[in-house]
């Protein structure tokens, strides 16, 4: 008996708090709402400016490439007082993405949540995996720029990518290419856009998934031939002669003691680019004075020393773009990555 | 500058009082991170990273392996007292901690764990001092084909983790592989099993299926069990003493789990979890005694705790020196090598010898600390199983559902949590072992994977399986390891006719 | 007795693998790759029903110990089925009303439900562990835990 009364408390406390939580929530609306019209009255003279606390989203786990550039963007942005806010970020691990969007997108409207993301927010849609894609956010700002990279073991047949798509248009099997991600996701899809470039039949190229730093180790070990990955990841092992690049897939070449010798794709003859691109965007209808705030914000952090010292400890490249250049940006892109994905079989 | 030169800076960085101070602050939080089911050191040293910008680098490095190992070190407390592992490497430990704990030796397994750590990481950062810049070279030796002979020769060893039905054992096995293709194939793209899912498109994580097999399915034993009195009720409890024959009992896995945990730990992508599971099958398969295994065998705890400290450390060489991770926690550690200016590759050991050896001169220190610091306090901590049943059921509920919550922060874990803890509960009802499902489960993944890696490379012909030395011996031991036991009982059986 | 659990259990794990093996049989296959996504699957799939069929007719090899675990009291069936209640309603309100209020009340109730009778302690357990658990990982570690309907 005395049981049944512990659990029907339980119930009973809980429903009652559930109750006053759902009044609670209703009641933080209407404070939004009510802040909304001020910020609207505000906006009058201009000036957006944010009036609590702003979340950024990564939408991976901790210590990735979007946890980084959300946690260290947002490290300077309140060390250099360009924000006055705090400005937490949350990781929303999932689905290569997908959860995190999701997420985002219950919070349309708002003007306190932004995230960061790179090609896979235009990928993972095309694959089928997220429902979500970059038409169902606000772009806001581009902020970094990645280069891929093609590596070769150091005594490897091939001295330039000339060479190595010659062999593949004779034979494409007889080449494995190996990328961290899976087929149909960034690291397969930069070497497919040059093979096809060259005139490889793409669809026939070999390509392997090895996640944990598996792909320097099979080039390394001659398990796999060419790794297909981002510059940084393969400069150090260049600087110590273990592995030669082929090509970088930037328009010019980069600066930097060792990167400057690493010859472009272009330069070789292969009318083709590839840049990771990474940035930041906020949720659908967010206010346009709000993205006009943090566009400003932005520009200023990619501006700033700090965030120079930061992107060069990195290896990472500026890119600025704003709200407009970079939507239309994307638009093009996910055109492009379509028509590859498509020809490959892979769009769903 | 010489090697001798750079080992000297590196001591000389490390016996610094900052360096002592930091290599303290780190074991000190690792600890605790590790104690805490559901958040590792991924999370803490990623949340480290910014607070450390702008550091001496050699310092903040040493602090953040100092978090590694620490929770390392101090996840096998919750796996010993509460069948709750802390973070995944030290699941194993709960196969035979837990059951010693329960049988009043809490204390004991507790100082068996914190010594065999101690042993296992001390012996392995030797290995790395010595053999580092050698070592490289074994990191990259393995390519798909050898990692998969590597899991085969794991996954023989099925039958012989479990008691009672082989059937049994081998249906548990499947269930466990199955659930392990769960999610996005790595080598196609393709969601599998997803049911339409997007929580699912990542697998399932193993910490979930541990916790819901293991301490979940436990609990509910403990509420059948609540009248009785608690497993703390002996005097011995928090006793530490150790006798002579467990003491002669230890060396001998603590000695040879120690080198084949740091073994492991190079091999990217194996890691401790592996290494301490693969240790554990390895010392009962060498065992006099393999029926003690499970019941609260002083080897079976020794083994994987010296096993996966060990891989720690061994999970330094391929990092320090070639700038491979070789995990995610060893990934993330070269992001804040990044952050603090640093270029971790083959190159560090010659441009930065003070970060390469300060790091490895660190560890002795560290592993000494923790020694120091986890022995007085566990008669202390192993009064919480002097806790009232009820309430420590409420605890270990609680810690279970806030250590899965905070893998992914996802409410869709917490019902698998439930899910895997029903499942552990009837598999235990209907006597089908739990080890063999998440050792299929941990194995499998990596075992199809390095597969169709390998079938990928060599369009499809088997024979690359034999073409590479590593991976043939590795396929004979498999094939030797799975028909042994057969021969044996056949044998024993002819010997009783 | 003993045989009809194990061709019970053998019945359901052959419905498994069925089911299993029909979404493996459901899977998209591509072109070039040698070992597919489907390869593994089916393998396990059909490995799974083999076995589970031999389940159906094998003996029984359990221990007197094995099947005292079966019988499993009724009010220990209530009990459990209760902590399973406790955990369900704790999952679906988390997010709504937040770890620490959530938190405190289930280890409160749930200790409670047990049979433990010093409320005292129990309160003052149930308090100060979420309360501490929660300024760990959200101060100390910034970590966010779903802060519900307080305003920390």
């Amino acid at each position: 008996m005395k049981k049944l009364l512990a659990l029907l408390i339980f119930v009973l406390m809980l429903t009652f708090l559930a109750a006053c939580g759902s009044e609670d929530t209703s009641s933080n609306d209407g404070n939004t709402n009510d802040e909304d019209t001020k910020e609207n009255s505000g906006e009058d003279n201009g000036e957006w400016t944010p009036s609590e606390s702003i979340e950024i989203v990564a939408p991976a786990g901790a210590g990735g490439g979007w946890d980084t550039t959300a946690r260290m963007s947002a490290q300077v942005l309140t060390e250099e007082s360009m924000i006055d806010q705090d400005m937490g970020v949350v990781n929303k691990e999932g689905a290569g993405g997908a959860i995190g969007w999701a997420y985002m997108a219950e919070q349309e409207g708002s003007n306190h949540n932004l995230f960061v993301s790179s090609s896979p927010i235009l990928l993972v849609p095309l694959n089928g995996q997220s429902e979500y894609g970059h038409e169902d956010f606000t772009p806001i700002a581009n902020v970094i720029a990645d280069y891929g990279a093609f590596a070769v073991a150091k005594d490897a047949k091939w001295d330039n990518l000339n060479e190595l798509f010659e062999d593949m248009k004779e034979d494409p099997q007889s080449v494995t290419i190996v990328g961290t991600s899976a087929p149909g996701s960034m690291d397969h899809i930069q070497f497919v856009r040059f093979a096809k470039a060259a005139g490889v039949d793409i669809t026939k190229i070999k390509y392997v998934s090895a996640p944990d730093a598996g792909g320097v180790t099979q080039v390394l070990n001659g398990s796999a031939d060419v790794f297909s990955t981002g510059v940084a990841e393969v400069a150090e092992q260049v600087r110590a002669d273990k592995l030669k690049v082929l090509a970088v897939t930037s328009e010019e070449r980069l600066d930097g003691e060792v990167l400057s010798t690493f010859p472009t794709a272009k330069e070789q003859g292969i009318d083709e680019t590839f840049v990771n691109w990474r940035g930041f965007f906020g949720p659908k209808d967010m206010d346009p004075a709000a993205v006009k705030y943090y566009e400003n914000k932005y520009k200023e952090l990619s501006d700033s020393e700090a965030f120079a010292d930061v992107r060069s400890n990195y290896g990472w490249n500026e890119m600025y773009m704003g709200s407009e250049e970079y939507k239309q940006f994307l638009d093009e892109e996910k055109e492009n990555l379509q028509s590859i994905l498509e020809e490959l079989g892979l769009l769903k | 500058m010489g090697a001798i030169e750079g080992i000297l800076t590196g001591f000389e960085v490390a016996f610094s009082w900052e360096g002592i101070l930091f290599v303290l602050l780190g074991v000190f939080v690792g600890t605790f991170i590790g104690m805490l089911p559901g958040l590792g050191p991924i999370s803490a040293i990623a949340i480290m990273i910014p607070i450390t910008y702008g550091m001496d680098p050699t310092l903040a490095l040493v602090m953040m392996a100092g978090v590694y190992y620490g929770a390392v070190f101090g996840g096998s407390t919750s796996s010993i007292l509460l069948n709750a592992p802390g973070i995944s490497g030290t699941v194993a430990s709960s196969f035979d901690g837990y059951p010693m704990a329960q049988q009043g030796k809490a204390g004991k397994a507790l100082a068996i764990a914190a010594i065999s750590s101690f042993a296992g990481g001390t012996i392995s950062v030797v290995l790395l001092m010595i053999f580092a810049p050698m070592l490289a070279s074994v990191a990259i030796s393995f390519g798909p084909p050898a990692y998969f002979a590597l899991m085969l020769l794991g996954l023989t060893a099925i039958a012989s983790l479990s008691e009672g039905s082989t059937i049994k054992a081998l249906i548990s096995a499947v269930v466990g592989f199955m659930v392990a293709t769960i999610g996005i194939d790595p080598q196609t793209g393709t969601g599998r099993f997803t049911f339409g899912s997007m929580n699912l498109l990542d697998g399932i994580d193993f910490l979930v299926i541990a916790l819901g097999l293991f301490a979940i399915a436990e609990v509910c034993y403990l509420v059948m069990n609540r009248h009785k009195s608690s497993a703390g009720s002996g005097k011995e409890i928090g006793s530490l003493k150790l006798s002579k024959e467990d003491a002669k009992e230890m060396s001998g896995p603590v000695g040879r789990q120690s080198l084949l945990g740091f073994i492991l730990g190079i091999l990217p992508g194996a890691g401790a979890t592996i290494a301490s599971f693969i240790s554990y099958i390895a010392e009962k398969r060498i065992a006099k005694k393999p029926e003690e295994f499970g019941k609260g065998s002083v080897k079976g705890l020794a083994a994987p705790e010296a096993s996966n400290n060990a891989a720690t450390s061994g999970a330094f060489v391929p990092l320090l020196s070639l700038g491979i991770p070789g995990s995610g926690t060893t990934a993330v550690m070269l992001g804040a090598f990044l952050v603090l200016g640093l270029q971790p590759g083959p190159m560090l050991m010659g441009d930065h010898p003070e970060v390469f050896w300060g790091i490895i001169a660190s560890m002795y220190i560290g592993n000494i600390f923790l020694l120091v610091l986890n022995l007085p306090l566990i008669p202390y901590i192993a009064r919480i199983l002097t806790i009232p049943r009820p309430l420590l059921i409420s605890l270990v509920l609680m810690f279970s559902l806030i250590g899965v919550y905070a893998i992914s922060f996802s409410v869709f874990d917490l019902y698998l949590l439930l899910a895997f803890g029903v499942i552990g509960f009837l598999m235990r009802m209907f006597a089908f072992p739990a080890p063999p499902f998440i050792l299929a489960f941990i194995l499998g993944g990596m075992m199809e994977q390095s597969l169709r890696q390998s079938m990928t490379i060599s369009n499809g012909s088997i024979s690359i399986m034999f073409e590479n030395n590593i991976s043939l011996v590795l396929i004979i031991l498999s094939v030797l390891s799975f028909a042994f036991p057969i021969a044996k009982s056949i044998w024993s059986k002819k010997k009783a006719s | 007795m003993v045989q009809r659990v194990n061709r019970k259990i053998g019945l359901i794990l052959t419905l498994l693998s069925i089911g299993y093996l029909y979404m493996s049989y459901q899977l998209p296959t591509y072109l070039y790759i040698p070992l597919d996504a489907d390869a593994v699957p089916k393998t396990l799939g059909w490995v799974l029903l083999v076995l589970s069929i031999a389940l159906i007719f094998s003996k029984d090899s359990d221990s007197e110990e094995q099947k005292a675990k079966r019988q499993i009291p009724k009010t220990d069936v209530k009990a459990l089925l209760g902590v399973g209640a406790l955990l369900l309603i704790y999952i679906i309100l988390f997010e709504t009303l937040g770890f620490i209020i959530m938190t405190v009340l289930f280890v409160y109730f749930c200790s409670w439900f047990l049979g433990y009778k010093n409320h005292s302690v129990n309160a003052f357990v149930s308090i100060v562990f979420p309360v501490a658990l929660y300024s760990i990982f959200v101060f100390m570690l910034q970590i966010k835990l779903p802060q519900g309907i307080l305003p920390f």
